[in-house]
This record gives structure tokens, sequence and C-alpha cells, in this order.
């Protein structure tokens, strides 16, 4: 058996290409995750490696000025995850772990910033606590400075935690309560049983919130953009050489730079998930989940959610009064003159434009990250594993690295030139002037590859709770693998999908990094429009901007609900009682 | 049985080889088997735990494909036919029910597969639920039903299909014990009643018996043997065979001659003949089964010392010492009889034509 292996894969081949609907989509696939993902990312990695670049290396990696930019982008990096996975921890802690009244809102609250756009919470933070902050100024009569690490690092931590908190909530849920249990029937104290065994068994669980946290706040662009000052990192730097100078090399150093740490992170954190198994302890946990009563314990941690509950309360309200007020703060009468900008003025286009392409993406993100999860899950191939990690690269690569690596690959029709048949347009051109389809493909595209990640891991997560002996029984009962796919195993991970769908449509709506350098005349994005009042000090109407957007979003995800449903039929059923 | 018989089925030589799960290097899980299984038979794949049954049934359901072998489908090769093309319906070990789909629908889903009418669907389904009792629950999900419900549902979801050969993956394991004993007689009697041709795996080998025209016993991914249930229990071919089912005694004998196909020997202080092994081994030893022992209050047979008694209403068990080597034996309907109490002596004895010789290494 010397060609075991070899003949293994041979028959895994002969499986996938038997059922020519399953070739396909994992040719198509590969495709997918090939051209519109590891090309772009490959081309700015060459870009920034090409021979004439070394001076820039040298000179970024060496002089003050950039070193100061990139130990900015690192402090703001940990800082940053430090509080967002603080605050998560808190947040999930209050809701498994205590008895407390107010638990859905602050977990509604926590949920906030999944919806909101970027720019919405910086913005807000201005007015509130800048120089003429309504709160600094207008309160306690105060010229607070509140542009650089210190008012990036409180956005973004409001905008992150919730990252920490749904791992860490999802962690400590799925924590066996008969471990508690049996812990705390040995005589250990509640405390003891929360450092000796809660806290270690959540450990993998904090890091990865960390190092989630990490990756997604060096690779922000709106906070700093808007909130940084002279306070530089590398996103802003790949921003300004790209959109002010024009200059294609520099921007490409910057992100290899960039990317190095990134790419490190995200592997280290796979690794400690990949290492970690608390979350399959038990399938589903048994016993009742010890609640802690200490009331110092209780309360004192209650509050603090609560301040903090209360700060994303004035900031969002902030928001929507602002929306409706001439100058907030300075000019407090009633208009609606800045919804009056975004629904019927100039600003409608870049609404109806946005909501189209994120209605488009929506459904392909979705579908795609279930089928792609189906493939890893469920079908043996060769280079399995490097399908999943190539999708994922979608969000862990900084969304303004995806955006060049676009520009360098799409700026320009990819033409070859044949035997017989001439020059064919293998790739067309979708950026820049005369883009296909003004620009507007390449926009839908990188939402797409933007969202395909989130709906692949909740894919893969759904789809391993499900017997793979259901499907095996849909196709011993002579149902090919397309049809098995569309009427077994969708609908088992239809809640998946459901979450995956409003995931990939918030995102859309709210992403700014990855398109600020696709945008054409034709095509207009409101995250870009919004960026575009912030900086001329219309904050008006920026506000209705972000609040017609979380309209949009809200109005989305209420009809996925109704559209898509969010059980599987099967509680549904159990829920009917019945017997 | 065999002869007359049209081969439905024919593996040929199969083997299949895993990488180890989690480690380096592979896993023999099928290993050369070469088996025929005929029209309508209902033949049973029986071994302990990690023997290959599971694999060689998904092998034949087209779940794996094999790194050597063919499987033939009335003389075609379908080695490497997809799964959903070959003509098979498998009920699994938990069942895999549909569970966003009805009962109805369940049982529905392969007919609406292969796009028959409606009307013909309806009333194939119809008549599926009657024969395994499950009308008037049509609309119930999956997890509405009992153990025992799921598991006719699971059953009628394939018959319904008419398949040219039903497979089975110890589909009673879930139950417990009482109605893992009605289903076992009501598939015997749907299985006797449809001749569907069956391929049946357990590690149970009470259910091997009851159901199977013939047994195949496996043991570390080989074929053991094959035979009827009569002809396993009787003559095993080998010592785990003879453990596996039922149980066994195994004595020493003292060869006095071979003749042919016969061996001289005595045992016990009697002597007598009986067919050598086919392997043809050197040192032999005979096989008795429990029953077959007898305990008499007689000071000329060999005696034994009882180390313990349990009496179980229809028969009673004893464990007792011979020489250097504890014995089972069993003494049916014990009404008429003494039963010997833990401690006493007993003279031993045997039916003759119960002795069967196996050769000591295999
Ligand atoms: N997919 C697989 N990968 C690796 N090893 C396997 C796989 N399936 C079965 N095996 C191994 O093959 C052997 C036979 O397994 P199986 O056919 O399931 O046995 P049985 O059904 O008789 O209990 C076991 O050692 C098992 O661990
Ligand atoms: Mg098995």
């Amino acid at each position: 058996m010397q060609n075991f292996a070899l003949q293994r894969q041979v028959n895994q081949f002969r499986r996938i290409f038997q059922d020519p609907v399953l070739a396909i989509a994992l040719l198509g696939v590969s495709l997918f995750v090939f051209i519109l993902i590891l090309l772009p990312l490959f081309s700015v990695i060459g870009e920034s490696l090409s021979p004439k670049n070394a001076p820039l290396f040298q000179r970024y990696l060496t002089e003050p000025i950039y070193q100061n930019i990139i130990l900015n982008t690192l402090v703001l990096g940990v800082l940053t995850a430090a509080v967002s996975t603080a605050v998560g921890f808190l947040f999930a802690f209050v809701q498994v772990k205590l008895d407390v009244p107010f638990k859905r809102l602050m977990h509604i609250l926590a949920l906030i910033p999944i919806i909101s756009p970027p720019f919405a919470v910086a913005t807000a933070i201005i007015v509130l606590f800048g120089r003429n902050g309504v709160i600094t100024r207008g309160v306690f009569g105060v010229r607070f400075d509140i542009y650089g690490l210190f008012g990036l690092t409180l956005a973004l931590s409001l905008s992150l935690f919730t990252v920490a908190y749904l791992t860490l909530r999802g962690m400590m849920q799925a924590l066996d309560p008969a471990l508690d249990e049996a812990a705390t029937n040995l005589g250990a104290g509640k405390w003891r049983v929360f450092r000796t065994v809660t806290l270690p068994m959540l450990l993998p669980g904090i890091a990865s919130a960390f190092l989630l946290v990490f990756v997604e706040a060096i690779a922000d662009l709106g906070n700093p953009l808007v909130l940084g000052g002279n306070f530089e990192v590398l996103a802003t730097r790949i921003y300004i050489s790209i959109i002010g100078l024009y200059d294609t090399s520099s921007a490409a150093v910057f992100s290899l730079i960039l990317l190095v740490p990134s790419l490190l992170v995200f592997i280290l954190q796979n690794y400690i998930i990949s290492r970690s198994n608390v979350v399959s302890v038990t399938g589903k946990p048994s016993g009742t989940p010890q609640y802690i009563h200490a009331p110092l314990v209780r309360w004192t941690l209650f509050g603090l959610c609560m301040a903090i509950c209360l700060l994303i309360a004035l900031i969002y309200g902030t928001i929507v009064l602002g929306a409706f007020v001439e100058v907030l703060g300075v000019n407090n009468n009633f208009t609606l003159r800045h919804f009056d900008f975004v629904l019927n003025g100039l600003g409608s286009k870049a609404m109806w434009d946005t909501t189209r392409l994120s209605i488009i993406s929506t459904p392909v993100a979705g579908l795609l990250g279930m089928l792609i999860a189906f493939l890893v899950v469920r079908k043996e191939f060769f280079g399995r594993a490097a399908l999943d990690f190539a999708t994922m690269l979608g969000i862990a690569v900084p969304g303004t690295i995806i955006g060049i690596g676009f520009l360098l690959v799409f700026n320009t029709p990819t033409v070859w030139e044949l035997p017989f048949f001439g020059p064919v347009t293998v790739l067309p051109k979708l950026t820049g002037g005369q883009a296909m389809f003004g620009g507007a493909l390449a926009i839908v595209i990188v939402y797409v590859i933007r969202s395909v990640p989130t709906a692949l891991r909740a894919g893969v997560a759904a789809l391993t709770q499900i017997d793979p002996a259901i499907e095996e029984a849909s196709v011993s009962l002579g149902a090919d693998n397309a049809r098995t796919f569309r009427r077994i195993t969708l609908p088992l991970i239809r809640p998946a999908l459901l979450a995956s769908l409003i995931f990939a449509f918030a995102r859309s709506m709210t992403t700014i990094s990855a398109i600020v350098f696709l945008t054409t005349p034709q095509t207009r994005i409101m995250t870009q429009q919004i960026l575009n009042e912030v900086e001329n000090v219309r904050y008006g109407n920026a506000f209705a901007y972000c609040v017609i957007l979380i309209l949009i979003v809200l109005t989305a995800i209420g009809v996925l609900y109704l559209g898509v449903g969010s059980t599987t039929g099967a509680e549904r059923a159990f829920q009917g009682g019945a017997r | 049985m065999n002869e007359g018989q049209t081969v439905r089925l024919r593996l040929d030589h199969l083997t299949k080889i895993f990488p180890q799960r989690g480690g380096k290097g592979n896993v023999v899980a099928v290993d050369d088997v070469t088996l025929d299984i005929y029209s309508g038979e209902f033949i049973t794949l029986l071994g302990p735990s990690g023997c290959g049954k599971t694999t060689t049934l998904r092998l034949i359901a087209g779940f794996e494909l094999p790194n050597q072998g063919q499987i033939l489908l009335e003389g075609q090769d379908i080695t490497h036919q997809p799964p959903n093309k070959r003509d098979m319906a498998l009920v699994f070990q938990n069942y895999a029910l549909f569970p966003h789909l009805t009962v109805y629908r369940n049982v529905a889903y392969g007919l609406e597969t292969r796009g028959l009418p409606a009307r013909t669907i309806r009333e194939r389904v119809g008549e599926v639920l009657a024969l395994v009792g499950l009308e008037g629950l049509e609309d119930r999900r999956p997890n509405q039903l009992s153990g025992g419900q799921q598991q006719r549902v699971a059953l009628a979801r394939c018959l319904v299909m008419q398949p040219r050969i039903l497979l089975f993956d110890e589909p009673l394991s879930n139950l417990d014990a009482k109605l893992r004993v009605q289903m076992r007689s009501e598939i015997h009697a749907l299985q006797r009643r449809l001749h569907i041709t069956s391929i049946y795996v357990t590690h149970d080998q009470t259910e091997a018996m009851a159901l199977s025209d013939r047994i195949v016993v496996m043991n570390g991914g080989r074929i053991e043997q094959v035979g009827s249930p009569p002809e396993i229990y009787r003559c095993p071919s080998t010592r785990f065979v003879a453990d596996f089912i039922g149980r066994a005694n195994f004595l020493p004998i003292e060869l006095t001659a071979r003749q042919g196909e016969t061996a001289a020997f005595h045992l016990l202080g009697q002597s007598l003949r009986a067919p050598l092994p086919a392997s043809g081994a050197e040192n032999l030893v005979a096989m008795l089964r429990p029953e077959a022992l007898m305990l008499r209050d007689d000071p000329d047979l060999p005696q034994v010392q009882i180390i313990q008694t349990m009496y179980l209403g229809s028969e009673v068990e004893y464990v007792v010492q011979h020489e250097d080597q504890r014995l089972i034996v069993v003494e049916h309907d014990p009404r008429n009889r003494r039963i010997f109490a833990e401690g006493e002596r007993a003279g031993v004895t045997f039916v003759p034509e119960a002795v069967h010789l196996l050769g000591d290494g295999a």
C-alpha cells in the first residue's frame, strides 16, 4: 500500500467529479477564493516587495516618524483589545452568571455596534466630549482634546467590544454548569470556583477575543480618520498615500507592514481556538447555571455594566438627536433639513446605491458561506483546509489592503493573447474610471468577500452540530448533493443562514475601509458620504445618514426574519407540544 | 439454501484502509472480504465493535470507496457508482430522520426525489405506513415520536423505495431491551413477507441468530465464518466464533488416531470420533456448549467441584472446576433434577454428538 495516500486522493476526486453540480460548486468556490481574495492579496505583497520599493522599506522601518506610526498602530490595537475584552467579559459575565434586572436591554445595547455605521460613534464622541463638547464644554466648561489615542481607544472599544462579548458569552454558556456544581460540592467557594475552574476554561476564549479585537482595531480606518488628530496609524497612512498622493508603492509597503501583524495574530487566534475544546465540552449543558449571589460582586458588576450601557445610550441618543437639530450643542433648533438632504437631496443617490448593492451582495455572501461550510465540513478533498483559511482571509486582511489589491488587479483589464482566438479579456476592468458597471461590481464583490468569512464560521458551527447521517440518508434515498444541500442541509442550518444574512447586510452597509478606494462618481456609498460630511463638519448630515442607515439595516433584519425564518422547523414542531 | 439461488450482490476481495484518526499510520477496517449475497436472503454481519461491519456496509451503500476489490450488483460492477445511484436503502443506527420534515414527508422524500407523480407517492406512502403500523401519525415530526416509532419511520422510509437491497446498521441498538425484542420480531416478519434482500449489521449475537438466514462472523476486518445460525452455533470454525456466538467450553482431548477426515480420541473418560476441522490444525481441542455438559450424582464419572450455582428458572447455570479448568454447565428444565449446591462434588458427562473439534491455536 505504498500509493495508498495517492489512491485516496484519486478516490476523493472521483467522488467529486461524479457529481457535476458538486464539481462545479467546488470549482466556482476555488475560483472565487483564488481570483477575488488571493490574487489581490498577492498583488499587494508582490507590489510591496518589488525591488524598487526596497528604499521605502528601509525608510519606513528606520525613520522615527514612521516607527511612530507603526508603534501607534500596535499600541492602539493592544489598548483597544484590552479594554474591549474587559468590557466584553463584563457584559458576558453579567449575562451568564448574574441574576440582575435589565439583562435583555444590556444584551441589545451590546449588539447595536454591529449595525452602526463607522464614524457614528466617533462623531458623537466629538460632539459630546470634544473641544466644544456638549458635555466637556457645556457641562464641565473644559476644552478637552478628545482627538488622539484616548478618544480612539474609547470609540474603537465601544464599537468592538461586541466581538469579545459574543465570543465570551458563547463560551461561558457552553461551559458545563455541572462542572461548577461539582467544584462547589467539593467545597470550593464561589470565588475559588471562578478562579480555579471557570477562568482557566475561559482563558482560550479571552485570548481569542483579545486577538480578534486586535486585528480589527489595527485595521480600522474610519475612527482614526475622524478622531485621530495627530495620532497617525498605518491604515490612515495607506489611505492618504492613495487618496492624497496617488502613491501606490508606499501604500503597498505600508500595507505589508500592516498585513504582517494582522495575519500573525489571526493565525495565532485560529491556533488557540483549534487547540481549546472548551466550546465542545458538551453540546447541551446539563444542570442549571449557578448564579453568583454575593451582593458586593453582583451590584458592583451590575453598576459598571449599567454605566457603560448609559454611555452607549448617550452616544446613540446623540446621533439621533443630532440628526434632528441644526447643530447640536450650538443651535438646538429642530430641523428636518438633514434628512431632506439624505432622502431627497444630493445624498439620496448614495443611500439607494448602497442599499441596492448590499441587497445584491447579502444572499450571495450568505449562500456562498453555507456552501463553503458544507464543502469544508462534509466533503473530503485536497486543499480543504486551505479553502477554509483562504476564505477567512477576506476578513483577516485589513480592508484597506483588499481595496489596494483590487486597484492593482482590476484597474486595467487582464487580456490574454490566445492563439486562434486573439486577445481575450480574462478579467475585466472593475475599478476606476470606465469600470464595469461604474465600479459597482467591484464593490459588491468586496462586500461579499468581507461577509463570507462570518457566514462560513456560522455554517461550520451549525453543520458540526448536525449528524452527517441525516445527509447520508438523503443521498441513500436517491438525492444528489445539490438536492440534499437544498432540501436537507440548508433548512437545518437556517438559523445560521439567517444570522449570516443579517450580518452580511449590516457589514455591507457599514463597511468603509475596503471600498473607500473603489467608489466612483457613478457609484456612491453612504459610508463614504458620511466621511465626507464629517470632514466638512456637517455633523447633522452625517447623523442623518447614520440614522437612515441604521433604519435600513433594522428593516432588512425584519424582512430577513420573516423571509428566511429563524427556525429549522424541527423546533417549531417541538414548541407545538403534541403528545 | 445456496443452491438454485441467484447472486444479488457480490463482494470481491474488498479492502478498505483508513488513515488512523488523529495519528500516523493506517487502519485496515475491511480486509480482503469476499462474499456472495443471494436474492431474498437476510444476511447478517456479526462481530465485536470495530471489526469493520459498518465500513463493509458503507462500502456496499457507496459512502466509502474501497482501496481494493469490486462490488457487483447482479453482475454489474458498481464499485465506483455514487451512493444515490445505487438501488439500495440504508436504515441508520440513530435513524437519521429528517428532523424538519413530518413523518409523511420523511417517507415520501425518496419517491419525490425520483419525481414520481403525487398520487402514486400518496398511495405508496400510505401502504408502507400501514405496513409498519404508523397510520395516523403522518403529520408528526420526528421529535414528537417515541423511539420505536422513529425506528418504524426509518424503516418505512427505506421500504417505500422498494430497493433491491435493504441495509441495516445496528438499527435496534438505541431501543430499550423490551422494544428491541419486539422490533426484532417485526423486522423478521416483514422481511419474510416481503422477501427483500437484506444485509443487517449487529454486534448482538441473539439478534443475528433470530433474524438471519445466514450469518457472517467478522473479526479484525476479516470474515471468520459464514453459515446458517445452526451451522455457526454447532460447528464454529474458530475459537473466536465459538466464543463470540454463545458460550463455549474448550476441553483438551487425547488423540488416538486420525483417519481421513475424522479423528478418534478420548474425552472426559469416553472414547469417541468426530470430524477433523477443515483447517487441518495440529493441536486439537473439543468445543462443548454449556448445555451439552451434564452433572450427575455418579462417582464413576470424572469428578468436578461446584464453584457457583445460579438458578434462572428455566435453567440452572453452574460454574465448575474440572482439574485445572473452569467449565460452564447449563441444565435446562431443572424441575426433576437435583440442584447441586456450591462446594459439592459431582460427576460430569456430555452429549457425544455435540462435541466439535477445533484447532487449538485458531
Ligand atoms: N472514517 C474513518 N476514519 C478512520 N478510521 C475509521 C473510519 N471509520 C472506521 N474507522 C476504523 O475502522 C475500524 C472499523 O470500524 P467500523 O466499520 O465502524 O466497525 P464496526 O461497525 O464493526 O464497529 C475501526 O477501527 C474504526 O476505528
Ligand atoms: Mg458500527
